[in-house]
């Protein structure tokens, strides 16, 4: 099984569907409100230890403490280069793997063991080699992202090429074209449902990488900041970077669903 | 015959990849102590499991894992079934629970360590975190999208609300709650090691943190086998539990 097992397309994570109604806009507004005021009064009454488990406004006020001394912007960027290159990169490389495994079967045989074992496997206990490797900080973040990111991309290209009419690709052939059109006029557009998804799961898996990647081998980062600030039992300004890294994550995943949406709209 | 060809590229392929690194290795064209060689490796192997080092690690590590796990499921799904079904505390909670749901679990292992200190506590804490949520919102999921004369028909069978849960909702959504559970169990394992790895007392994360300051190739690579290996038996053991769920469903069709 292990080796005759095959690679299953990846769907993206189940998401709720927001229906958009205003009560649901309300409620939720409410929820999150609540929760707010539930944890902040709690500090101030003292049912929780305000040093240990922090309050919305001491987390507002470190905020405004790493905003004006121009750390957090500094770190933000930091991030979502290191978030960007590693996407960019395992998206490109991704897809082009992903294709050659789809488009030959004795490569897609070849490289099947290796795809399962990467995927299954926590890349994060590898850091201490590529720190090695690499050193510390930007390229091993990049590299640990990379990791983690590249492969549901490529196994999604895969299955995305698998799925595409034999039919799509003789009538290119009919037509004349090469082997290049082949690739560009039919291939990528028919599996462009699975690569989207793939790059879904791609970009949260790459956020995953980065945050992985700052904690444990970086000099700089909104991830490092978490990792001195919680050493310094600074619970307030340890969940700066934490929000940040929650609304990264909101936005991304919804600039991917967006993107999905927009670019399959041409096929109806 | 198109799986023997499977099988007998991949092997080769495998087996290839396997003698260039014993090659490259050995012969020392990259130092060997960053990336080992599979001799070594198994050497390695042996002499960890001999010295019963990664027996008392692992048995840490498991237990850690199914203290966060077990409860995850039973919590991800009971919550889950709730929200898909009082509308009012889904509309209230679904903002929140999906922003933690997209977010990366992992970066609350330091916030986590601070509450619940370097021991075991805090790996429990984030297996049963990473692992919630993908179970508990593929289970609303999965609930709502059952149809709507399923649960009819249960009713007019005279059905009161628990047997409605049992007999037509869980198994309805069993597909979806599976997912989840596969979802979260990935998560689940990637949380335990990294927070293992950022501070611990014992555990496969410890362990490979000892020796990477150790920069000890081959003790890493062990490891890293071991938890891929981990791994894979929960996923074919869950794979195997569904199957034979499929073929009760397929019965019932």
């Amino acid at each position: 099984m292990a080796v005759g097992s095959g690679v299953a397309p990846l769907r993206p994570l189940a998401l709720p569907k927001f229906r958009s109604s205003s009560e649901a806009t309300i409620l939720g507004i409410l929820g999150i409100v609540l929760f707010l005021g539930l944890w902040e009064v709690a500090a101030q009454v003292g049912w929780l230890n305000p040093v240990i488990l922090s309050s919305p406004s001491r987390i507002a006020v470190a905020f405004a403490g790493q905003w004006q001394s121009g750390q957090f912007l500094g770190d933000l960027g930091v991030s979502l280069a290191e978030l960007a290159i590693g996407f960019v990169l395992s998206a490109v490389f991704g897809v082009a793997v992903g294709i050659a495994m789809g488009l030959n079967r004795i490569t897609e045989y070849a490289l099947d063991p290796f795809v399962w074992f990467l995927y299954s496997t926590p890349l994060v206990a590898l850091y201490p080699l590529i720190v090695v490797w690499l050193g510390f900080g930007f390229a091993t973040v990049i590299a640990i992202t990379f990791m983690l990111t590249v492969i549901p991309i490529a196994v999604n290209t895969f299955s995305g090429v698998r799925s595409v009419d034999p039919s799509l690709v003789c009538a290119v052939r009919v037509f004349g074209g090469s082997h290049k059109d082949v690739i560009l006029k039919a291939v990528l557009p028919a599996s462009l449902p699975l690569v989207l998804a793939g790059f879904r799961i791609g970009l949260s898996r790459a956020l995953i990488g980065v945050v992985l990647g700052e904690m444990f081998s970086s000099n700089a980062g909104l991830g490092f900041r978490m990792t001195v600030y919680a050493a310094h039992l600074k619970t307030a300004d340890v969940f700066v970077p934490l929000v940040a890294f929650v609304i990264i994550g909101i936005i991304t995943t919804q600039l991917a669903i967006m993107l999905e949406g927009r670019l399959q709209s041409w096929k109806t | 015959m198109i799986l023997s060809r499977r099988l007998v590229v991949g092997s080769i392929s495998v087996a290839a990849f396997l003698v260039l690194w014993q090659f490259v290795g050995q012969r020392e064209i990259v130092r060997s102590d960053l990336i080992s060689y599979p001799t070594e490796v198994l050497g390695t192997f042996i002499h960890l499991t001999a010295t019963g080092e990664l027996g008392t690690n692992a048995s840490v590590t498991l237990q850690e894992f199914f203290e966060g796990f077990v409860p995850s499921i039973a919590f991800g799904v009971i919550f889950g079934v709730v929200l898909a079904l009082v509308k009012p505390l889904r509309e209230l909670l679904d903002p929140l629970l999906t922003a933690i749901y997209t977010a990366p679990t992992i970066a609350f292992i330091p916030i986590f360590v601070v509450w619940f200190g370097v021991g075991t506590y805090s790996k429990v804490v984030i297996v049963f975190i990473s692992a919630i949520f993908p179970i508990m919102i593929n289970t609303r999921v999965g609930v709502s999208e059952i149809a709507e004369p399923w649960l009819r028909a249960v009713r007019s069978f005279g059905a009161d609300q628990l047997q409605v849960v049992t007999k037509a909702i869980l198994p309805g959504s069993m597909p979806a709650i599976m997912a989840g559970i596969r979802l979260g169990l990935g998560r689940a394992i990637v949380g335990l090691i990294a927070a293992e790895m950022y501070v611990s007392i014992s555990g496969i994360g410890r362990m490979i943190q000892v020796y990477s300051s150790a920069a000890r190739a081959s003790e890493i690579i062990v490891l890293v086998v071991v938890i891929a290996v981990f791994g894979y038996v929960c996923v074919a053991l869950l794979r195997s539990v569904e199957n034979r769920m499929g073929t009760w469903r397929s019965d019932l069709e």
